[in-house]
């Protein structure tokens, strides 16, 4: 596959899983470009052994677990937290809930339930996040749960 | 999904508004991103080669005339050079980690590196004063001989309430700082790790 069609095919399916982790418009954008940096330098080193999307997903997920490094460095400098919500006040505030109530999940549960949300199958992202299967049935089936929950107590109607 | 009353999550997520930069622009960033690689590789090098040139300087334009002050030097100058191989090899084993590993393996692989870097920064460090310390008390040695008794010992004097001032003081201090900020990442990812057992 060559580089421009993978951009082409995956940016929006990527922005979304780093929207998700950091529910941040910008911050998500740099990650995604990242995701894509990375894609770009470790083309020729993929090898078919799993799914050109598997490969590209655990790239993104692992670029969203080192961004953990940077938002340490982020807090010190305190920015005014308002800055980004403006910015997404055009949003349909349900999406806009959505995207909060993940991104304040544990980490690992942002990306299972992200890559869910994408319509991947449940044995790929088995295969993305390194755990069984049936393991990560439940975890999908619990995170629903939760954000099913965080919707009926003050999602927006 | 039966059990969402009715909250249909798949279709809100796709509905986030999303816009793919144009390609030229990430080709671009690419093109950046390669230069600047290519320019701390060159910083590299030239300090590297600046360190010996001017080792070699000191060495013929002074003529020092004792072995202390030869290998005083050679123990000052590879107390630099060590120090910055040593932050060269930590970055490049950033670059070199597999990025499409699973989560799982890769939070390992992080955790694994921030504990190697924890072990080599304060070892790094003390290896770093050690050298230098010795390094500068060997060089002084010749001149140090032709003063007298009471500056020989003065010169001595000052420069060992200096290195003590380093060793006890700096030394602790910047190794805390550094630790500090990699227990928490360390701890960090721990936590992050253990949500897949």
């Amino acid at each position: 596959m060559v580089f421009e069609e993978i951009y082409k095919t995956y940016w929006d399916r990527i922005f979304r899983l780093c929207m998700g982790f950091v529910n941040d418009y910008d911050i998500a954008q740099d990650l995604a470009q990242e995701t894509f940096v990375i894609v770009w330098q470790k083309l020729d080193t993929f090898r078919n052994e799993s799914s050109i999307g598997t490969w590209i997903f655990r790239i993104a997920s692992n670029n969203c677990l080192r961004q953990i490094e940077k938002e340490k460095r982020f807090l010190k400098s305190d920015l005014p937290i308002n800055l980004t919500e403006e910015k997404q006040q055009s949003i349909e505030p349900q999406i806009q809930f959505l995207y909060k109530c993940i991104a304040e999940l544990p980490e690992t549960e942002r990306i299972v339930i992200s890559l869910e949300l994408e319509d991947i199958k449940q044995a790929e992202i088995a295969k993305i996040v390194g755990l069984s299967e049936a393991n990560i049935r439940v975890k999908i089936h619990r995170i629903k749960e939760k954000l099913t929950q965080k919707f009926k107590e003050n999602g927006p109607q | 999904m039966d059990h969402n009353n009715n909250i249909d999550f798949k279709d809100l997520w796709k509905k986030q508004t999303v816009s793919q930069p144009n390609i030229e622009d990430l080709l671009t960033r690419l093109k950046q991103f390669k230069k600047a690689g290519l320019r701390s590789l060159w910083m590299t090098n030239i300090l590297l080669f600046a360190t010996c040139a001017f080792i070699i300087f000191i060495w013929y334009s002074y003529q020092p005339e004792f072995i202390s002050t030869k290998i005083g030097i050679v123990l000052t100058i590879l107390a630099m050079v060590v120090y910055l191989i040593f932050y060269n090899r930590l970055i490049s084993i950033y670059k070199n980690i597999v990025t499409a590993q699973t989560n799982q393996e890769y939070l390992q692989k992080l955790i694994l590196i921030k504990k190697k870097q924890q072990f080599m920064q304060s070892t790094m460090l003390s290896l770093y004063f050690v050298l230098l310390g010795v390094g500068i008390g060997l060089y002084m040695y010749e001149y140090a001989v032709r003063m007298t008794a009471f500056w020989a010992s003065f010169t001595y004097g000052i420069t060992l309430l200096w290195m003590g001032f380093n060793w006890f003081y700096i030394r602790p201090k910047q190794i805390k700082k550094q630790q500090s900020k990699l227990n928490d990442l360390i701890a960090k990812f721990e936590e992050v790790n253990n949500q897949l057992l």
